[in-house]
């Protein structure tokens, strides 16, 4: 029951190699040329600066969020027959991005993302570790932080835990929606917040410290 | 122990306050649902009980909620550039 989440959703693209062939059960909707452009203009081109500011989130070099934007968007394109017309395009248009960053990107990125998500995945795996696991910081150690500590400490998260914290909390999808657009269950969308969010406490903890908010961490 | 606790900004603690919660883990799990607004009622229920009478819940509910929001209002937002918005437009019009 959980083992494919997402391939009842035919509006979305079949993962792995991100969107070769549209899949054969994939019902193609016969647009005209005009109707494509339409469609791109009015449901994907007003997502560009959420799709860039995830992008840029993701590879956190300007250079690389342009290409990758340029990518999913002419995919996008091409495959838009792919794409029901009134269905979340925003979900539609971060799933191609994603699949285009981890097969593309990811590969050539210095980030030794994998090794990363292996080691923080095996340390927090244990339900121990996960039930026994709260940081120990206030609200008030961290609300003088600026955006910019803000966005160090996320950027100091292993790929695939910044990316859930960007999907949420910065561009508002629901868990649903997130299963769909990362490939995985709601249940694993949950966990993975609930440990992307310890470890961001954590270095913001750490800011939080280094500016003395915090009371005891001397000698 | 109560060196250990945060004393209270303001408000006057209620005589029944809880200073331990038994269900830490639990509850932190269940104020992210409620912040993202993926919870249901009866958790929504418990927790505001819990806000009532429990001061690591009240704590941690604080906590997460600037948390959220520092990533929700305090970070830049990363506008696409003009120029790549030019490309992309003139690069699909080349492809029929
Ligand atoms: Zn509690």
């Amino acid at each position: 029951m959980s083992d494919t989440p997402t391939r009842d959703e035919d509006q979305l693209l079949p993962d792995g190699d991100p969107i070769e062939q549209p899949s054969e059960d994939t019902p193609a909707r016969r647009y005209t040329d005009e109707q494509k452009y339409q469609v791109f203009n009015k449901e994907f081109m007003p997502h560009i600066d959420s799709m860039y500011n995830f992008a840029f989130r993701l590879t956190m070099d300007e250079d690389d969020a342009n290409d990758l934007v340029q990518d999913t968007y002419l995919k996008a394109f091409r495959f838009i027959s792919s794409f029901e017309q009134g269905t979340n395009a925003k979900a539609w248009l971060f799933r191609i991005l994603k699949n285009s960053f981890i097969n593309d990107y990811r590969k050539k990125s210095k980030e030794p993302a994998k090794v990363d998500y292996q080691d923080v995945e095996t340390t927090y795996n244990s339900e121990d570790a996960e039930s026994e696991h709260t940081v120990d910081l206030r609200a008030e150690s961290v609300s003088d932080l600026i955006g910019d500590e803000v966005a160090n400490a996320l950027n100091a998260l292993p790929v695939d835990f910044r990316t859930v914290i960007i999907l949420c909390d910065i561009e508002g999808f629901t868990y649903e929606e997130m299963a769909k657009i990362l490939d995985i269950p709601i249940g694993t969308v949950r966990s993975r917040l609930h440990r992307a969010r310890n470890l961001l406490k954590e270095k913001l903890r750490d800011y939080a410290s280094s500016m003395g908010y915090k009371e005891e961490n001397e000698e | 122990m109560q060196t250990s606790l945060p004393s209270s900004s303001s408000s006057e603690l209620k005589p029944e306050m809880k200073h331990n919660c038994s269900h830490q883990a639990d509850c932190l799990k269940m104020i992210q649902l409620i912040l993202d607004g993926e919870a249901t009622e009866q958790q929504l229920a418990k927790l505001q009980a819990n806000l009532e009478s429990c001061k690591p819940c009240i704590e941690m509910y604080h906590l997460e909620k600037e948390v959220k929001e520092l990533l929700t209002k305090r970070m830049e937002k990363r506008c696409c550039p003009e120029q790549l918005v030019a490309t992309i437009k003139s690069r699909i019009l080349s492809f029929s």
